[in-house]
Parts: structure tokens; C-alpha cells; sequence
């Protein structure tokens, strides 16, 4: 018989804590997220999904608690962990002069990606952009913006995507063309975290929820588990 | 260390292509810097003349310069495109070096377009030692634009922006206008050859600035 494998711990974050300007943004929050795991964020506005997954990115240092990502603590700038991660947000993290090709080259070639030009071709397709490569982000409507966005996010073939409020301000042909594109990634292995405030869609595309409320991890759970209700009460419930 | 210049390369180029693409930066801050030295030049009724327009000249770069690092590092703000850099795996002094060289290059640019325009208003002779003065305003733009870009970056996401940048930039540079003009001053005028006090305090200002910079530009980020 075969050994049993364990699947890797992508993320472990120990009690971690973050204070903004003396508000408490986050306390004692601890998660775990397996390999190839879908987990949806939960949270009002100002609950800290956005800190939480800034933390989990590196971009930002917790106050205390310990932060583990792939096995390996975070310490110093994180760079060679930040290479293995993904991040989208609501904001395209893009430049507006440049067309979509051109910023997935750039992106491709700080991440040293073999060929850049065309990687970007080949993710552009995968997002429905190929006929509009060589036009200027500028030009593109919110919902293009974002596909390019997660194109970009994905030039370096990350092994965790995280995405912060990836649906806001797109509309419903949007918003249904990147759960495809979400459900695509997560069929190919990737793990994601996406944090989102819509209870009822997070439910139908997460494995895992963990529902913030003040800055606290009030639910942390099999999405199978919960439901709609259940996790708005424990989203407002002080 | 190639890996290094090969990223220093990638970002400078992409600022130079946007802005390029744009022209918003140069163009802005040329015509500032044209106007500035007209309104002073009308002001004082060519009262100043000679190698003493060269305080009215960096009178035009500081402002102008002021703008273009505010410009630049706009870009980076805008649709949040500076989080993207700061989630690659490249070093902060890289980052740095690279806005550092960019802001130089349209420094360079603005100098090309309002020094000639002040040389002509103001009767400024430059032939007695054309190449000194371009080593001097070298020497001191690298000074200034170190300054700049690094409180640039800091002033980035507060609300005050240029008029936050300004205060911080004008005072710590001043050693630096002080330091260049006594410098012309006493290549053009009294006939020195470049070097000197003056000269040993625009080198040591440029050395500790991209020094100290390079190693707070880390701190100064905030996605």
C-alpha cells in the first residue's frame, strides 16, 4: 500500500493581529488552507478581508502573530514567497498607457517568465482579451479590466491566487465569465482565497468559508456545512 | 547582479514608454518651468543678468522637478499598479534605482527644454565653460532627483501630495542650490576651474541621498 500523502499546508497564519491607525483591524486571527483549496472570505464592510488577504500577500506586516506560507515563515521583504502568489483586487494593479500585452510582458519579465510575450498571448486567450491585446487598458470597460487583471495576476503561474473583492463593480455577464475563469483555476490545482462580501455566491463557489466580523474569525468551516442565513448572523451578530 | 540591471532596465524603460505614450509629465512640467522663468524674468525687469540667473534657473527646476516626481510616482498610484510591483520578486532599491533614473531622464528632458530659454532671457554667456556648467547641473539634478523620488514615494498616498512634497523637498535641497550656484558663480565669473568646497558638498550630498535612500525606500512604500 502506498503511503498516504498529506496535502501541503499552503497557508498557516497563528494569531494574527494588525492594528491601523489604533482600530484594532484584525485580532488573533489563525486559518489553515490546503493545497488546491477553494476558500471564500466572508465579511461585512471594515471586518478586515481586505487587511487579512494584504498580510497573506506580504504586501503588508502583521502587528503579531505568525505567518507561514508554504511551509516556510514569512520574514524579511517575503520575496521569494511572493513569487509563488497571485493577487487580484478590485483595483487592477495595471497600467492604464500601456495595452494588455505590453503589461503582462512587463509583469512576465520582472518575474523572469521565459518568453513573456508569449505567455501573456496565451493568458490573454484563456481570458477572452486575445482581440484586444494590443489596445491600451485605458480603452477597456471595468469588466475587461478585470479579466486583464487576472491575466496579469497570473503571468508567473502562481501557486496561490489571492483575490480581494474580485466582482466589484463588474456586471452579471462579468461577474459570471470570472467565476468560470475562477472555477477553471481551481480545476487546475491552484489554491484560492477570494474574499467577497456576497454571502450566497461565496457559498456556492468556496470549499472553505471563514467568516470575519470586527477583525475576528467567527466561522471558519466546509461551505457544504453552512448556510446563507447562518453566516449573515454571525457576520453582524456582536 | 545582472539579474539586478536586467530589472532596473525593465522598470525605467516601462516609465520612459508611458511616458511616451502620454507625454502628460514633460509636457506639463516644460511649460511650467517656461513660464516660472518668464514671470520672474518680467518681474525683475532683467534686473538680474548673467551667470545670477542661475538662481532663477533652479527656481525653474525645483518646481517643475517637484511636479515631475509627483507625476511619475502618480502612475504608480494610479489603479493601484504599484501593488503589482511590489508583489514581484524585486528588491525595493530596484524599484528605487529605477524611478530614480526615470525621474533623471525627464530632468534631463526639462533642463534640455528651460535652460536655453533662460540663457536667452537672462544673457547668460555659457561658452566661457559650457562643459562645467553642464557637470554642475549633472551632479546637482542626481542630488535632487534622489531627494525627490524618495519623498515622493513617502508623500504618495497622503492627501497633501505636492504641496507636502514641496515643503520636504525645497529645505533639504537647499545645501544643493547653494552649493551649485556658488559653484557657477565662481566658474563664470571669477574664472575658477570646478572644484573645490562647493563641489565636495554637492558629491558628498548626492552620495548620502542615494545611500540613505536606497536603503529607506522600503519603508516609504505603502501599497
Amino acid at each position: 500500500m502506498p503511503p498516504a500523502t498529506h496535502p501541503e499546508i499552503v497557508v498557516q497564519a497563528l494569531d494574527l493581529s494588525k492594528q491601523i491607525d489604533g482600530r484594532a483591524v484584525l485580532q488573533e486571527v489563525s486559518l489553515e488552507v490546503l493545497a488546491g483549496r477553494f476558500v471564500v472570505v466572508i465579511g461585512a464592510n471594515g471586518a478586515g478581508k481586505s487587511t487579512l488577504l494584504k498580510i497573506l500577500a506580504t504586501l503588508m506586516r502583521p502587528n503579531s502573530g505568525e505567518l507561514r506560507l508554504f511551509g516556510r515563515p514569512v520574514r524579511g521583504d517575503g520575496s521569494p514567497l511572493r513569487a509563488r502568489i497571485g493577487l487580484i483586487s478590485h483595483q487592477s494593479m495595471l497600467y492604464r498607457e500601456l495595452s494588455a500585452c505590453e503589461n503582462l510582458v512587463f509583469f512576465g519579465r520582472l518575474y523572469g517568465v521565459r518568453n513573456p510575450r508569449e505567455r501573456a498571448l496565451e493568458l490573454l486567450e484563456m481570458v477572452g482579451l486575445a482581440d484586444r491585446a494590443d489596445d491600451a487598458v485605458k480603452t477597456f470597460s471595468r469588466g475587461m479590466t478585470q479579466r486583464a487583471a487576472i491575466a496579469r495576476a497570473l503571468v508567473h503561474e502562481p501557486d496561490l491566487l489571492l483575490a480581494d473583492e474580485p466582482f466589484a463593480g463588474l456586471d452579471v455577464p462579468s461577474v459570471d465569465r470570472l467565476q468560470v475563469i475562477l472555477a477553471r483555476l481551481q480545476a487546475s490545482g491552484k489554491t484560492i482565497i477570494l474574499s467577497h462580501h456576497d454571502v450566497d455566491q461565496s457559498l456556492r463557489m468556496g470549499q472553505q468559508a471563514i467568516v470575519l466580523r470586527q477583525g475576528r474569525v467567527v466561522v471558519d468551516r466546509c461551505t457544504r456545512k453552512l448556510d446563507s442565513a447562518t453566516v449573515l448572523r454571525e457576520m453582524v451578530t456582536a | 547582479m545582472s539579474r539586478v540591471i536586467r530589472q532596473i532596465a525593465i522598470l525605467t524603460l516601462k516609465d520612459l514608454r508611458i511616458e511616451a505614450r502620454g507625454r502628460q509629465t514633460l509636457g506639463l512640467v516644460a511649460v511650467l518651468g517656461v513660464l516660472i522663468i518668464a514671470v520672474l524674468g518680467l518681474g525683475l525687469n532683467r534686473q538680474v543678468g548673467g551667470v545670477d540667473a542661475t538662481a532663477i534657473l533652479w527656481v525653474a527646476y525645483l518646481f517643475a522637478g517637484v511636479l515631475s516626481f509627483e507625476k511619475t510616482m502618480a502612475v504608480e498610484r494610479e489603479d493601484a499598479a504599484l501593488a503589482g510591483l511590489l508583489m514581484a520578486p524585486v528588491d525595493r532599491g530596484v524599484l528605487y534605482v529605477a524611478k530614480l533614473l526615470s525621474n533623471l531622464a525627464l530632468m534631463a528632458a526639462l533642463a534640455a527644454v528651460i535652460t536655453p530659454v533662460a540663457i536667452l532671457f537672462f544673457g547668460f554667456d555659457l561658452s566661457a565653460a559650457p562643459l562645467g556648467f553642464a557637470a554642475v547641473m549633472a551632479i546637482s539634478m542626481v542630488g535632487f532627483a534622489a531627494v525627490g523620488t524618495l519623498f515622493a514615494a513617502a508623500t504618495a498616498s497622503t492627501r497633501l501630495q505636492g504641496g507636502l512634497l514641496a515643503m520636504l523637498v525645497f529645505p533639504i535641497s537647499l545645501p544643493l542650490v547653494i552649493a551649485s550656484t556658488q559653484l557657477l558663480v565662481s566658474m563664470f565669473r571669477d574664472g575658477e576651474p570646478l572644484g573645490g568646497l562647493a563641489l565636495g558638498v554637492l558629491v558628498a550630498f548626492d552620495a548620502v541621498f542615494l545611500v540613505v535612500s536606497w536603503l529607506v525606500f522600503e519603508c516609504v512604500l505603502e501599497p
